[in-house]
C-alpha cells in the first residue's frame, strides 16, 4: 500500500523534483565555474575586502574570499535555501491538496490506515529534496574534480557532505512544517503558501539578526540559524549538533502531523 | 444478524450549521437502499461518515454491527464507494488509475471479474490507455462504477451512480445492480436524486430532509399507502358519488370524476359497480410524486 501511495505521489512531482535538480545543479556549475575564474585572476582578497562583514555572517561566513567559499554559496545562496525549502514545502502539503480535490475520498475509502497518508508524504518530501541537494552534490564534485583537481583533494567530500546534510536538514524542518498545517487545513496553497512565506521571513530575520543586534536573540527560532556552511567547510565545526537540533523539531513537527491527520475531517 | 449498515442518533454539525441531526436508519444485509433527499440534506454527510472520512459529532454509524470510528479499517475493506463527484489524477489513464486504487485493496483484485466489467461497461483497451483528463464525463463515471465494484465489496455505497451516462450505459449498470441482488452477498446504498431508477432498484427507501430522517419505507409499502390518482368516465352524465367514494372525489363535473384513492383499487372499483362507467384512467404510482411532495414538506413524514 505504501509503495502504491508513495509512487504515485513522487510520479506526480516528478518533474517539479528534476527541474529543481537541474536548476540547482546548474548553479553549481555556473558557481564554480566562475570561482574557478575568480581564483584564476586572483581576485578573492579583493573580492573579500568589498563585501561587509554582517552580510559574510548572514550567509554563514561565505564570502571570505576563496575558492571553497565560492563552493559554499553554492549551497547557501537564498536563491538555493529558499527555493529548495519551498520545494519541501509544497511536496510536503500535498494532504490539503488531496482534501481539496477529494482525491484522498477514493483512497481512504479503502482499507488505508490515515498514518500512511501522512508517511507518505513526509517520505516524499525528504526523497525529493535529497534527490536535488544529492544531485547539486554530485555535480559540484564532478565540476571542482574536473576544473580543479588541486582544490577538490583540498576539499574532502566528508566536509561538503555535512553542509548538504545541515541544509537537509533545514529542508526537512520546513517540509516537517508543512506537513503538519496540511493535516489540518483544507487548501494546499494556504498550508504552502504560509509556510513559503514564514520561511522567507525567518531567513531575512536570520539575515537582520546579523546585521542589528538586537534581533539576535529572536535568530534562534529561524532555522537558518544553525546553518554555517563555510565554517563547515574549512573545517572549523562540525555541525552536528545543529542538525540533531532541527531533526529533532522535524520529529515534533511530524508526530503533530499524524496527530492532525487522524483527528481530521477529510 | 447485524443490520448491514446501521446509524443511531446520528449528528453532525459543521460550525453552526446542522448537517445531521439524530439520523437513526437501517439496512438489512442483501438489501438495495435508496437514499433520497434533495441538495444540501445530508445524503453525502452520511456517506462520508459512514467511510470514517468525517468524524460524528454525536452518535454511531455501524457496518455489520462494527463502529465506522473504532473499526474503521475493518469497516473499510467491505465497502466500494463512488462519490458523487469522481476524483481523478487527470495525469493518468485509467487502466493505471484502476491499477493503482487496486493496489490499495486488501486483497488482490479479481482481473476477469474486472476484464468482465469493461465488457458490460464498454470500456476499451484503448479507453483504458487514455488519460482520464481526456475522457467524456460519462466515460469517467465508467471508471468511478468499476473501481466500486472491482474489488466485490460486501457493501456498495453509491452516490449518483448513474449520473452522466447513456441510456445503454445505465441499463448496464441496472443488470449489474439485479445480478448483485439475486447473488444476495452484496448490500447497495444508493444515493440517487434519479427517482425512477430508485423505484426500479430499490427494495426500500430513506428520505432524508435538513438533516432529519423524514421516512424510511419499502417500495412495495409506499406503492400500496400513496394515493393514486384515478380518472373515471361515464357513459352519459356523471352521477353522484357513492358514499364510498366521496371523500375521495377531488373533482368533478358533468362527464367525470377524478379521485385520489389509498390502498388497494378494489375497493374503490367495487364502489363503481352499477354506475354506467365508460372508461377509468389510472395514473402509475411514481415514487418522483411522492418524494417531491416529501421534499417540499407537503406529505407526512414518520417510519
Amino acid at each position: 500500500m505504501l509503495a502504491a501511495l508513495l509512487s504515485r505521489s513522487l510520479a506526480r512531482h516528478r518533474a517539479l523534483i528534476i527541474a529543481v535538480a537541474a536548476l540547482l545543479s546548474a548553479f553549481q556549475i555556473l558557481d564554480i565555474v566562475v570561482a574557478y575564474n575568480l581564483q584564476a585572476n586572483n581576485v578573492y582578497a579583493q573580492f573579500a575586502s568589498l563585501v561587509p562583514a554582517f552580510i559574510q555572517e548572514a550567509m554563514g561566513g561565505v564570502l571570505v574570499g576563496s575558492f571553497p567559499a565560492a563552493i559554499a554559496l553554492g549551497f547557501a545562496h537564498p536563491l538555493v535555501v529558499l527555493s529548495l525549502s519551498c520545494v519541501a514545502i509544497y511536496l510536503a502539503s500535498e494532504p490539503a491538496g488531496e482534501v481539496e480535490d477529494g482525491l484522498v475520498d477514493l483512497v481512504v475509502a479503502r482499507p488505508v490506515p490515515r498514518f500512511l497518508i501522512v508517511t507518505r508524504s513526509a517520505l516524499v518530501f525528504v526523497v525529493g529534496s535529497t534527490a536535488i541537494v544529492a544531485a547539486m552534490f554530485i555535480t559540484s564534485r564532478i565540476t571542482v574534480r574536473s576544473l580543479s583537481p588541486a582544490t577538490a583533494a583540498a576539499l574532502p567530500a566528508l566536509r561538503l557532505g555535512w553542509v548538504a546534510a545541515n541544509l537537509l536538514a533545514i529542508v526537512w524542518c520546513f517540509g516537517a512544517a508543512a506537513l503538519a498545517l496540511a493535516s489540518h487545513v483544507r487548501e494546499r496553497m494556504r498550508a504552502a503558501g504560509t509556510l513559503e512565506l514564514l520561511a522567507v521571513f525567518l531567513y531575512l530575520l536570520q539575515f537582520g539578526a546579523a546585521a542589528w543586534n538586537p534581533l539576535r536573540p529572536f535568530a534562534r527560532v529561524s532555522p537558518f540559524h544553525y546553518y554555517e556552511p563555510m565554517r563547515t567547510l574549512l573545517g572549523s565545526t562540525l555541525p552536528a549538533k545543529d542538525i540533531a537540533g532541527l531533526l529533532g523539531a522535524s520529529v515534533v513537527m511530524l508526530v503533530l502531523a499524524y496527530v492532525l491527520y487522524a483527528k481530521r475531517d477529510l | 444478524m447485524a443490520d448491514a449498515v446501521r446509524t443511531e442518533s446520528l449528528t453532525k454539525y459543521f460550525g453552526a450549521v446542522v448537517a445531521l441531526e439524530a439520523l437513526d436508519l437501517s439496512v438489512a444485509p442483501g438489501e438495495v437502499y435508496g437514499f433520497l433527499g434533495p441538495n444540501g440534506a445530508g445524503k453525502t454527510t452520511t456517506i462520508r461518515i459512514l467511510l470514517d472520512l468525517v468524524k460524528a459529532t454525536s452518535g454511531r454509524a455501524l457496518i455489520d454491527g462494527l463502529d465506522s470510528r473504532t473499526a474503521s479499517l475493518e469497516i473499510r475493506r467491505r465497502i466500494g464507494y463512488l462519490p458523487a463527484e469522481m476524483p481523478l489524477y487527470r495525469e493518468m489513464t485509467g487502466g493505471r488509475y484502476l491499477d493503482f486504487l487496486a493496489a490499495l485493496e486488501s486483497r488482490p483484485v479479481d482481473l476477469s471479474y474486472r476484464r468482465q466489467l469493461f465488457s458490460r461497461f464498454d470500456v476499451s483497451d484503448v479507453d483504458l490507455r487514455r488519460r482520464l483528463d481526456h475522457l467524456s464525463h460519462g466515460m469517467k463515471r465508467k471508471f468511478g462504477i468499476i473501481q466500486a465494484l472491482m474489488g466485490r465489496p460486501a457493501l456498495l455505497i453509491l452516490d449518483e451512480p448513474t449520473s452522466g451516462l447513456d441510456p445503454l450505459m445505465i441499463e448496464a449498470f441496472a443488470e449489474t445492480v439485479h445480478e448483485l441482488k439475486t447473488e444476495g452477498r452484496t448490500t447497495i446504498f444508493l444515493s440517487s436524486h434519479v427517482l425512477s431508477e430508485v423505484e426500479r432498484l430499490c427494495d426500500r427507501v430513506g428520505i432524508i430532509r435538513r438533516g432529519q430522517l423524514v421516512r424510511e419505507t419499502s417500495i412495495a409499502d409506499l406503492r400500496r399507502d400513496t394515493p393514486r390518482r384515478l380518472r373515471v368516465f361515464f357513459d352519459g352524465p356523471a352521477p353522484p358519488p357513492p358514499p364510498a367514494l366521496a371523500r375521495a372525489v377531488r373533482r368533478s363535473d358533468a362527464r367525470h370524476w377524478e379521485l385520489e384513492w389509498a390502498g388497494p383499487l378494489g375497493g374503490a372499483l367495487g364502489a363503481m359497480q352499477g354506475l354506467p362507467v365508460a372508461d377509468i384512467e389510472i395514473e402509475p404510482f411514481k415514487l418522483e410524486d411522492y418524494v417531491l411532495q416529501i421534499y417540499s414538506g407537503t406529505a407526512e413524514g414518520g417510519h
